[in-house]
């Protein structure tokens, strides 16, 4: 009886052993593969206001992925995420009907970011945008 | 473990697992006067885990681009979370297996291991020698540092000695007449797919020859109960009342194994540059040859004999020599006697080779 107690007992320490081995080699696994936070280039986005007329986009990287501003007519500026809410693809700006297509599954927005048709289950995110000094800053 | 249990009677019954494990693991038995030096294999099996898994990580961030792979390896060195000790247990564990491959070849030198029936597992083993040396070679060009850079200069140049295609080996190695972009594709290729295919092969066949043959006893030690082979036909070498592999001389294979990790782990976490000369932390630069270029210790006795003899010809065709006398070891040591004591000739030859391989590498080093 006291030596299968001992068994065990020296069965948990082993066990316990090895899980600490184990963690100390995947941990700095782990670690590695993880993808760096520093890594996500472009945490703002600036631009100058001059560059970007009535009815125009400019697509720019935005915190590791793409974004598009948008100035609608009358003036107002709109800040997106490009990257269409139905499969993750990147939707293309159509200037004739001033509005968004996404090229994969025919999903279109329009200029606040709004399903106007087509499968997308959500409005394009909106991303804070703001003008001081004729700069326009997003983020 | 009543989970274990029932999937292990759960695989028995299907694939008869229990026969399998009674036959090559509870009943695969050893000779009883197997000592730690047999266990060295295994260590080497590890070792070579170890790279596959520790390589395949480096893949991950390393560009093999001429213009690039001295930035990428930096930044895994620098930047990238633990890339440093993933490195480290690369640089390090390429030395290493070179090392521990040199003491398991002098084991079965020393005990006599080699000889007749086991002929071929010698020749794989030597084969296996010359390809990690190989995939060190083209392993160094890698980060494409001033000392890999110049060190696979001065390496892929004396293959030029051989006379006609001297030349045009050279080119052929380097991709080029100097060492460059072409030569770090080729190299990288030749060290992360062609070579490792080619070590794990051989270490199949150098297992499954072990299976076949059966494991030797130590010449010395306790009494031995092999039957062994004569020579007529085909004999398995048996070990009856043996000690089992499983778990007995497992246990002492994880012994040899955790040896080796506490000795490697030392030299990475205390020590980790002891392979590495400053030539390595300045990027390739090809029009600058920096002072004292050294191989790695293992070639520096073949690099000292290239500049001993005037003709670099007849110092690659000793070392040729050499290297063909040591594969064909087996076929030229006929002798039955395997204990080391018993055999003064082949020991006096061994223990001056040795001296004269360690003062060759200590000269090369001072050189």
């Amino acid at each position: 009886m006291e030596d299968e107690a001992r068994r065990r007992f020296l069965g948990v320490c082993l066990g316990g052993l090895g899980a600490a081995a184990a963690g100390g080699v995947l941990w700095p696994v782990y670690r590695y593969l993880t993808p760096r936070s520093g890594d996500e280039a472009g945490r703002t986005f600036s631009m100058a206001e001059q560059d970007l007329p009535e009815g125009a986009v400019k697509f720019f990287d935005f915190a590791g992925s793409a974004a598009v501003l948008v100035r609608k007519k009358g003036g107002e500026l709109v800040a997106l995420s490009a990257v269409c809410s139905h499969l993750g693809c990147i939707v293309q700006w159509d200037k004739a009907r001033m509005s968004f297509v996404c090229p994969c599954h025919g999903g279109q927005f329009s200029t606040d970011g709004v399903v106007l048709a087509g499968p997308p289950p959500r409005a394009l995110a909106k991303l804070p945008v703001s003008v001081a000094k004729g700069v326009i800053t997003v983020g | 473990m009543i989970l274990l249990d029932k999937l292990y009677e759960w695989l028995d019954v299907r694939i008869n697992a229990r026969e399998v494990v009674a036959r090559e693991l509870t009943g695969y038995l050893l000779p009883r006067n197997i000592n730690a030096w047999y266990s060295l294999g295994s260590v080497l099996l590890f070792i070579f885990a170890l790279q596959v898994v520790s390589g395949i990580l480096l893949l991950i961030y390393y560009v093999p681009d001429a213009d690039k792979a001295f930035t990428s390896v930096a930044t895994i060195m620098n930047q990238v979370p633990f890339g440093w000790l993933i490195r480290m247990c690369h640089a390090v564990g390429s030395n290493m297996m070179v090392l521990v491959l040199l003491l398991h070849m002098l084991s079965v030198l020393f005990m006599g291991s080699y000889k007749r029936p086991r002929e071929l597992n010698w020749l794989t083993g030597f084969i296996l020698l010359s390809l990690v040396q190989a995939i060190s070679l083209t392993g160094y060009l890698l980060p494409w540092s001033q000392l890999s850079y110049w060190a696979t200069t001065v390496a892929t140049n004396s293959v030029g000695a051989i006379p006609v295609i001297g030349q045009f080996l050279v080119e052929f190695l380097r991709g080029g007449k100097q060492v460059g972009p072409h030569t770090l594709g080729r190299f990288f290729a030749l060290h992360v797919a062609l070579i490792p295919a080619g070590i794990a092969a051989l270490i199949g066949v150098h297992l499954f020859l072990l299976k076949r043959t059966g494991i030797s006893s130590p010449p010395f030690g306790r009494s031995d109960t092999s039957n062994h082979w004569t020579g007529e036909s085909y004999h398995y070498e048996k070990h009856p009342g043996g000690i089992p592999f499983f778990p007995n001389y497992l246990l002492e294979d994880l012994r040899s194994i955790s040896l080796y990790l506490a000795f490697f782990l030392a030299v990475v976490f205390f020590n980790p540059y002891v392979f590495f000369p400053s030539a390595a932390f300045v990027p390739a630069n090809p029009y600058l040859t920096p002072a004292h270029i050294k191989p790695e210790w293992y070639f520096l006795a073949n690099y000292q004999t290239l500049k001993i003899f005037p003709s670099e010809i007849i110092g690659l065709a000793v070392q040729g020599l050499a290297m063909t006398f040591l594969a064909l070891l087996p076929f030229i040591d006929r002798g039955a006697e395997r204990h080391p004591l018993k055999r003064p000739v082949f020991m006096t030859c061994t223990v001056l080779g040795l001296l004269l391989w360690i003062g060759l590498s200590i000269w090369g080093h001072y050189s």
